[in-house]
């Protein structure tokens, strides 16, 4: 009996020495980023890109164009020892492969040690660290992504200045950092968040966003690209003639782009700024009233079944609607030829990609360039050796490894080496279109809203009409008051 | 066996002896209980503490940085119309899930347990199967059947109404929560059906056989002798409906719609995801998850005491 006493004892001790070590860190092993199970799920950061709040799509978009997708997270540091850098990515379409191999080409040059996290769901591994206050030297995630990421720690004011690394020399070569980033990118308000001149995120990969078509359509119908709105107007009277709608979209993430654009077209460049700061009474104005009155009209063209569709499971559908010519545009990125490369289509398709028509005869056409951003949290304990790391990602050496999983950087003399396909859509600025790269200005956590569901969600019930073009006003001007109040200084 | 054993005389020769066995008995006690305490505190209590601890910050999620407010945060929820969308479309899933579901519940189990059918295993397997299904099945399965243009739906409604003008089951925002309680509706009664067969089984064939000889029709046997005999388990269903409906919806709503169109399908959890972690409001999200929490807990309460009757002995 006293055996039996003695062995209950010890089981009860070992359950209870065994909780407790469960509850113990195991902050070392972080690094094990194995993500078999999340290929389902995976946060697309290319395809975050039309999405630059909240974000459906976001599980929309694989393989923009990536060869080896499966290749999961892992991490470069085999060797035991502690790493003089840490580093943490995002593995989007471009796959994890050209991230061992950059920080193998960094540990070579400069004789140090890097610990990287390649991750699908890169949150999951490291936010249980950075709630312990160890955070990753450096991150690559963009703004737009579900988890919101990036915004918060934005929201909190809690990154590095890096505008020092615009003027540090690229290593190895003669040319800076700032020089060689093309103009544009890092002077708009993702890059510069609280509008105070200096950048807190680095822009990275790039792919421009816009309407997309089917080209053999056009050419087989004799039917010209729309150059303005009006022209566009015409075009959808007759598709609609021949039973095929204007236009669909994937889902109303996707309008983040594509109002963007067509804000910048409408307002240019002065009011478009104010209206991404909520600018007060700039909603009433002439320049939005004709942004809301061709998505308005844009609705009442659109495929009528698409807002059915138009959410994360079914958006394939919608895109399926151009691939099966019932349907001429939509807005996307050119992640959705990878998205829909099984997919089947009608005979002679073949992709187009447009800006958005000018609102007058030879007026503004834009297109919004979607970039990811890398960064690093305030928290992080190796600052120059990460701002180093930087700017050598802008190193010619690096760009071409970057470029072999298809990952594109804006920097100088890039688009020259672009062959195919994507030289078709690296090449719409060089064809007049103005590209537009802000986006709606960071504030504090506004509690209930979100731009996604302020400007973008509407969109769905426009098309429905289960509310009018000035509920949604209405809505927005609500809502901008509330953020205008929240803005960073 | 212990208490037996401890009391033997052998052991307690003295009262000194007996108070420290006494001591040793509940030492043995504590430490037997101890791991499941433990385990308790550490992931029950201090979690739900937790909860409406953060629920008072003003927190993004993922660094340091907490601001504590107060009580602001229930504050802006009181006067958000997204909320009470939210709020509404919870409410409408537990009422209807939990009225259909019951109802058919019910009467499939009656059926299958009380009648002779051809095929009973049959069914009481195909009624279960959906409950096996995950959700991300489900809700493919029904994205199928509500696709607007080749869903099984539309193309059967078509040979009534025609097929001109398609129904958007998920894309109209009236309808969208309707769509998303008959996939609930379907994956649910097979398990609540089981419950009730259960239940039912025990009931002692004796009391049909005098029902039926003093001339009770099969009705009045199912309301005066089943229903009355399986109530305690009805009542305990009652408040699984309510925790499985605000679970479950979350789960339908995310793999469904996400919420869409426009919003139209947020319930309570969705929209306690989307401020905690899209919006980097991570403890008004908790406010939103504290009233849930007391929603829950009072809804349970109510219906607990509502259907309180004495019980049924056999």
């Amino acid at each position: 009996m006293k055996l039996k006493r003695v062995l209950c004892v010890l089981m009860a001790s070992v359950m209870v020495i065994g909780t407790a070590a469960c509850g113990g860190g195991d902050s070392k092993d972080k690094d094990s980023s194995g993500t078999e199970g999340t290929e389902g799920t995976d946060q697309n950061e290319t395809d975050g890109a039309a999405e630059n709040e909240g974000d459906a799509g976001e599980d929309a978009g694989d393989d923009a164009g990536a060869p080896e997708e499966d290749t999961a997270g892992d991490d470069a540091s085999a060797d035991d020892g502690p790493a003089d850098l840490t580093v943490a990515a995002v593995e989007t379409a471009y796959g994890a492969d050209m991230w061992k191999e950059i920080c193998a080409a960094f540990e070579e040059s400069h004789g140090i040690k890097i610990d990287l996290t390649v991750d699908k769901k890169l949150e999951d591994v490291i936010t249980s660290e950075m709630k312990s206050g160890v955070f990753p030297d450096v991150i690559l995630r963009a703004v737009g992504a579900e988890s919101g990421l990036t915004e918060t720690f934005v929201k909190d004011n809690n990154l590095v200045d890096l505008t020092d690394v615009l003027s540090m020399t690229v290593p190895g070569e003669s040319t800076t950092v700032g020089d060689k980033i093309l103009p544009g990118f890092v002077e708009n308000s993702i890059a510069n968040p609280y509008g105070d001149g200096k950048t807190y995120l680095m822009p990275m990969f790039y792919s421009p966003c816009g309407l997309f078509y089917n080209q053999g359509l056009f050419t087989e119908k004799g039917w010209e690209v729309p150059q303005t709105w009006d022209q566009m107007w015409e075009l959808g009277e007759k598709a609609k003639a021949e039973g095929i709608a204007l236009f669909t979209y994937p889902t109303a993430g996707y309008f983040d782009a594509f109002l963007y654009a067509l804000m910048h077209e409408s307002m240019g460049n002065d009011m478009f700024q104010e209206a991404l700061r909520y600018g007060e009474g700039v909603w009433d104005t002439p320049e939005a009233q004709t942004v809301f009155d061709i998505i308005e009209k844009l609705a009442s063209y659109t495929e009528s079944t698409t807002p059915a569709n138009a959410n994360d499971n079914d958006f394939q559908k919608n895109q399926q609607l151009v691939l099966d010519n019932k349907a001429l545009f939509m807005p996307n990125g050119n992640w959705v030829i990878g998205e829909m490369a099984e997919a089947p289509r009608a005979e002679g398709f073949e992709w187009g990609f447009t800006a958005l028509p000018a609102i007058t005869e030879g007026g503004e056409r834009a297109s919004y360039s979607f970039f990811e951003q890398i960064w690093m949290p305030a928290g992080a304990e190796h600052q120059d050796l990460g701002k180093e790391f930087i700017a050598f990602l802008y190193s010619d050496q690096a760009a071409e490894i970057f470029a072999k999983s298809g990952a594109v950087q804006p920097i100088q003399g890039m688009t020259d080496k672009l062959e195919g396909d994507n030289k078709l859509y690296y090449s719409i600025y060089d064809t007049g279109a103005v590209a537009v790269m802000d986006a709606f200005a960071t504030t504090d956590p506004v509690e209930g809203i979100t731009t996604r569901s302020t400007f973008q969600d509407p969109v769905n019930s426009l098309v429905t009409g289960d509310k009018t073009k000035e509920d949604w006003i209405n809505q927005i001007k609500s809502d901008c008051e509330q953020l205008r109040a929240a803005l960073k200084e | 066996m212990v208490v037996g054993e401890l009391c033997s005389p052998a052991i307690f020769s003295s009262n000194g002896d007996e108070s420290m066995k006494k001591k040793r008995r509940g030492g043995f006690i504590v430490a037997c209980v101890a791991p499941a305490v433990i385990l308790f505190i550490i992931f029950m209590i201090i979690p739900t503490i937790d909860v409406f601890r953060m629920s008072l910050y003003k927190w993004g999620g993922y660094t340091a940085n907490k601001t504590f407010v107060g009580l602001e945060n229930f504050k802006k929820l009181s006067q958000n119309p997204k909320f009470y969308q939210a709020f509404q479309n919870s409410i409408l899933l537990i009422v209807i899930v939990t009225l259909v579901t019951f109802c058919l519940a019910l009467i499939f189990a009656a059926i299958l347990s009380r009648e002779k059918i051809k095929g009973q295993n049959f069914f009481r397997i195909v009624f279960y199967i959906p409950n096996i299904l995950s959700v991300v099945v489900i809700s493919a399965i029904f994205s199928a059947i509500y696709d607007p243009n080749q869903g099984l739906l539309n193309s059967f409604l078509s040979l009534f109404r025609g097929g001109s003008d398609p129904i958007l089951w998920l894309g109209k925002p009236k309808l969208v929560i309707y769509s998303v309680a008959i996939a609930m509706i379907w994956q649910a009664v097979g398990y609540y059906m089981v419950m009730y067969m259960a239940s039912m089984a025990n009931v002692p064939e004796s009391l049909y056989e005098s029902a039926s000889l003093e001339g009770a029709g099969r009705l009045t046997q199912f309301f005066s002798i089943t229903l009355p005999l399986v109530w305690t388990n009805i009542r305990t269903t009652l408040t699984f409906f309510i925790i499985s409906t605000i679970n479950m919806s979350f789960l339908m709503v995310k793999a469904m719609t996400n919420g869409g169109p426009d919003g139209a399908s947020n319930v309570f959890l969705s929209y306690m995801y989307q401020e905690a972690y899209t919006n980097s409001s991570y403890g008004y999200g908790m406010a939103i998850g504290v009233a849930v929490f007391v929603f829950s807990f009072a809804l349970a309460g109510i219906l607990n005491a509502v259907t309180k009757r004495d019980e049924i002995e056999f």
